[in-house]
């Protein structure tokens, strides 16, 4: 019970970037492959936070006297999260373009039956 | 003294102003990326003296090294960054002709950042900043691949964006775990204190890093997505993935395996994965009927070849594969601008349709057979040196499994001549019944200066090896000695 309480960020990011890749593996339909990604990339961002994140942790600011480094939320990963969100925007609003153009050649977003290109 | 920064900042800010440039002047647009790289090619190539004596170190934000993104212009890093903007700017000559239409801007935009990212990765020292710089990287790609908007574009693109995406998750979730363990993102810091921690710790994220740069590196169970990639995408563009995108995936995996990880033990897996690589791409090629789809499980094999030249370990060895890879990208790049050119002429990609050919385009011809035999390794080209190398120090290594390794690149290597023969046979001596009188090649001045300028640098440095064997040797020495690396970055 101990070990499920101290880790439960890590083990609920972890459940999250495997069940996105779960449904990236298993599901025929473009539109949830996508979706299978934002899910796996949420996963990964919660799993970069909590590598930086203290219980009641502050801003890294010394605003307050008394304040040590040691409270302290550290920042690296949240700059991380934060590249790592545009990135994965940039990824997503690409994949969501191709599906388009994919519907509009055959008709189906169903990634089983679109198969011209092959070995 | 010029700071390497500027070989990625010059063409990064010049793929954004490319809108502003637009309304001043379509028509000079198509010049910009040359510019670009012919900028890059002078300074990497000045640079390239000084860092075979010591590397050079920029700090971004004035951060020193473990804190700040810092710059490690090393003999690697400016051999692969010279190599880019050399056939960056070739095939942007190539592009002058080659694409044409509405959306040119958008190409040289994408372009510009494609070559730019992969400037990034091969000169950067963080971790971090090696994923986003690789980022920047797969996402040009991807679009670059569906550029023309056709079905098979829209479906290749979309296959290497799902896979692509999966290997950048991957990455991102190893970065993650060194994070937590490290305490750092500078990967001479994270280097030096590898062996501190137990192996288990690390092995995880290593996993993740070389399976993620893998899928980018097309090795064998990975590279699923780069035959239709590489065959839908433009010819210009099919020449910058083979002969460069993936190259820097390979040049990601082997910077983590050596420098970061220093993970000597690992080194046998990737050698029988480099061999399978090799024989299963040779293999593939070998029963296609299209021409793209066959110059891209080439490249496949060739990948495998450089992989299994470089996890031997050996000083030597390690050069003879670097060789391998300025041969493969100078080779490869030739091989799909001629045949792109070849296909744009006969309006289809299959190899039977190119009968004839050599009567109809002598010299495209001419530049395809060059490629094609300095692929296969004939001397005196540059694939020769480069194969050579590479056998030499295999057999020297008297072990039971490179004798059985050894058997099976030189069967590959049989393989890849039988094909490459079989498509010059096709060029030479199967005329076209129908037109006895064929027509005059008219080809752009700018299609044929390119094919041209690869043909003549294969052909010099298949003859003169020695004129960069210097910076390969240094570049192999900088991959071995770890500890140079780490002590340079952190004094």
């Amino acid at each position: 019970m101990n070990f499920l309480s101290e880790n439960i960020y890590y083990i609920g990011a972890f459940s999250l970037i495997f069940i996105g890749l779960y449904i990236l593996l298993v599901k025929k339909n473009l539109i949830k492959v996508i979706i299978g990604f934002s899910i796996l990339d949420t996963g990964i961002y919660l799993f970069l936070i909590t590598i930086g994140y203290i219980a009641d942790g502050t801003a890294p600011i010394f605003s307050k006297s008394g304040l040590k480094a040691d409270r302290m939320v550290d920042p690296v990963p949240q700059a991380l999260v934060l590249t790592a969100i545009v990135i994965g925007v940039a990824v997503l609003a690409l994949a969501v373009s191709l599906a388009v153009r994919l519907y509009g050649h055959y008709g189906t977003l169903n990634l089983r039956k679109i198969k011209e290109q092959r070995w | 003294m010029v700071n390497p920064v500027l070989l990625i900042v010059i063409p990064l800010s010049l793929a954004f102003l490319i809108p502003i440039f637009a309304f001043i002047s379509k028509k000079i647009l198509k010049f910009i990326p040359f510019v670009a790289f012919l900028f890059n090619l002078t300074i990497s190539l000045k640079l390239l003296p000084r860092v075979l004596e010591q590397p050079v170190l920029t700090t971004i934000g004035g951060f020193a090294p473990p804190f700040g993104i810092n710059i490690v212009a090393g003999p690697l890093g400016i051999l692969f960054a010279t190599l880019i903007a050399l056939v960056g700017s070739l095939v942007s000559i190539y592009a002058f002709n080659y694409i044409k239409g509405k959306a040119q801007e958008k190409y040289h935009i994408l372009y510009l950042l494609l070559l730019t990212g992969a400037t990034g990765v091969v000169l950067t020292g963080d971790i971090f900043n090696l994923f986003v710089f690789f980022e920047i990287l797969c996402i040009s790609s991807y679009s670059l691949v569906a550029f023309f908007g056709d079905k098979a574009g829209i479906e290749s693109a979309v296959k290497y964006l799902i896979q692509g995406t999966l290997g950048s998750s991957l990455i991102l979730i190893g970065i993650g775990l060194l994070y937590g363990r490290f305490g750092t993102l500078n990967m001479a810091d994270i280097a030096g204190n590898i062996h501190s921690v137990h192996s288990m710790s690390v092995f995880v994220p290593m996993v993740f890093l070389i399976t993620g740069f893998g899928i980018e590196a097309a090795i064998f169970p990975l590279n699923a997505w780069l035959p239709d990639a590489h065959s839908s995408a433009p010819s210009s563009i099919s020449a910058i993935l083979s002969g460069i995108a993936i190259e820097v995936g390979l040049y990601a995996m082997v910077r983590i395996v050596f420098t970061l990880f220093g993970a000597s033990s690992i080194l046998t897996f990737l050698l029988i994965l480099g061999a399978l690589t090799l024989l299963i791409g040779e293999l593939c090629a070998f029963s296609q009927e299209n021409i793209k789809r066959m110059l891209a499980y080439s490249s496949i094999g060739q990948t495998g070849l450089i992989l299994f030249a470089i996890s031997m370990g050996s000083l030597s060895g390690i050069t003879g594969g670097l060789f391998q890879v300025v041969s493969h990208t100078l080779g490869k790049a030739l091989l799909f601008l001629a045949a792109g050119y070849m296909i744009h002429r006969s309006g289809s990609m299959n190899i039977s349709s190119f009968g004839g050919m050599g009567k109809k385009m002598p010299y495209t011809s001419f530049a395809f057979s060059i490629g094609a035999f300095s692929l296969v390794g004939l001397p005196p080209f540059i694939g020769f040196p480069g194969k050579f190398m590479i056998i030499k120090e295999a057999l020297s290594m008297q072990e039971a499994m490179f004798t059985i390794l050894i058997v099976l690149i030189l069967l590959a290597t049989i393989i890849e001549a039988a094909y490459f023969f079989k498509v010059i046979q096709v060029i030479y001596f199967k005329g076209e019944s129908g037109s006895p009188v064929p027509e005059k090649e008219i080809a752009p001045a700018g299609i044929l200066l390119s094919i041209f300028i690869f043909v003549a640098l294969i052909v010099v440095m298949g003859v003169y090896p020695g004129l960069i064997t210097d910076a390969l040797n240094a570049s192999a020495s900088e991959l071995l000695h770890r500890v140079d690396y780490i002590k340079s970055v952190l004094p």
